[in-house]
């Protein structure tokens, strides 16, 4: 076992415990969180295992293959929630989102433990940048799923088009995020000023939860 | 060089299209000025993506499926937008001449996998089927329904130059000027202009 799994089991524990003692839409919201940290889990997998297949290396595979793998992992268990449960708009919506937070969390997490955390305008970056870049993504999927709902074929190929969308949205952010100087500024400060731009003249406009 | 500043127009141009569009889904939340969006975000991800590859690490990416996703999410909403634009009874006959659209499709991928890989053409060439079926099937329908022909002549439009383009990059591999694929590349970048005076008149019929 490596780290990775260790701070898996250690971070979802209490999410398991409390997921047994909740029931209805706290228990739903939880167990979205957890399946974007499960995804993140697997993502890391998948993504090392496509590189290997593919013979590029770690810069190459940050932005030509995690953000491939990964927005498809974080769509899974939302695709098993609309194909086993045919739920409404807003709870595929509001759980686009928390896949996508729990996601950030467990990444940031790895992070931490990764670099560790007496750099405070680092770890300022990473929440704000990478971790709100996820976030940005499923609201990205959020707000086109709020559009396309109503027709069953929309839904359908319109998902798939959305992940198209925030697939390359993410890749770009790993490009740029893995430059220097004002390019790294920049690629790190689009998520926030997105989710602002939004907050900002959309919010009313969509009404997602 | 040129392909960098082909690039750099497309996406200045699309840009100024994403805020266009932007503007009318903030002051109206239409359906249809939102796939117009996404068809033009889409796109312009792609090619940043394609622009930042070659800038940062100048070369094309070495995968390509990021750029490809994209401009499928692209095709994608097209699509869609056209779906949307035109009535269900319009969408639901069915008819012979559309098919040509389908054969022309088929038929251009299989030259074009002589070049290219299967499994991209193959997605293309769906799409671009789906695409010229609904597009000539619109066009029967032109005297009934006249709000829809600038955006379906704007779909057919892109198609066209898309095939061009892909058609000339598989004889002229030069990078200046001479070569065709730029002139195809700018001429559908200007195209990407009509689609929001099509998607206007269709809105506000």
């Amino acid at each position: 076992m490596n780290s990775m799994e260790n701070i898996y089991v250690c971070l979802v524990a209490p999410f398991i415990l409390a997921i047994l003692c909740l029931k209805g839409e706290g228990r739903k919201g939880l167990l979205f969180l957890l399946a974007g940290m499960t995804s993140c889990l697997l993502s890391g997998y998948v993504s090392a295992f496509a590189a290997g297949l593919a013979g590029t290396d770690l810069l190459t595979s940050s932005h030509e293959i995690a953000p491939v793998v990964e927005e498809v992992m974080k769509s899974l268990p939302l695709l098993f929630y609309i194909l086993i449960y045919e739920p409404d708009k807003k709870s595929v919506i509001s759980g686009t989102l928390r896949v996508a937070v729990g996601f950030a969390t467990f990444e940031n997490v790895c992070f931490l433990t990764s670099y560790g955390t007496s750099d405070l305008l680092r770890l300022m970056i990473r929440g704000f940048g990478t971790g709100a870049m996820h976030v940005v993504c499923g609201m990205i999927v959020a707000v086109g799923l709020f559009f396309i709902w109503d027709r069953t074929w929309l839904r359908a190929v319109g998902s798939f088009a959305l992940l198209g969308f925030v697939t390359t949205f993410h890749a770009i952010f790993n490009v740029f995020v893995n430059q220097t100087g004002a390019v790294f500024w920049i690629g790190s400060a689009i998520p926030v000023t997105m989710m602002l731009t939004y907050l900002l003249f959309f919010r009313r406009k969509t009404d997602l939860a | 060089m040129i392909e960098r500043i082909e690039n750099a127009l497309q996406i200045a141009v699309l840009l100024a299209c994403v805020s266009v569009s932007l503007y009318r889904v903030a002051a109206g939340r239409s359906r249809m000025w939102t796939l117009l969006f996404f068809f033009y975000g889409s796109w312009v991800l792609g090619d940043i993506y394609w622009l930042a590859c070659l800038i940062f690490f100048d070369q094309t990416p070495q995968i390509s499926v990021v750029s490809d996703l994209s401009w499928y999410a692209s095709y994608i909403f097209l699509y869609m937008l056209l779906r949307h634009a035109a009535p269900p009874e319009t969408a639901g006959r069915k008819r012979v001449l559309p098919w040509t659209g389908v054969l022309f499709a088929v038929g251009m991928a299989a030259f074009f996998m002589q070049w290219g890989k299967i499994v991209s053409n193959l997605i293309y060439a769906s799409l671009m089927a789906l695409l010229l079926y609904s597009v000539i099937s619109r066009f029967q329908d032109r005297k009934k329904y006249t709000a829809q022909q600038p955006l379906c002549i704007a779909v057919l439009v892109f198609c066209l130059l898309e095939y061009a383009m892909w058609t000339s990059s598989c004889f002229f591999w030069s990078e200046g000027p001479e070569n065709p694929y730029y002139w195809f590349d700018f001429l559908l970048t200007v195209s990407f202009v009509f689609f929001l005076p099509a998607t206007k008149k269709k809105v506000a019929e």
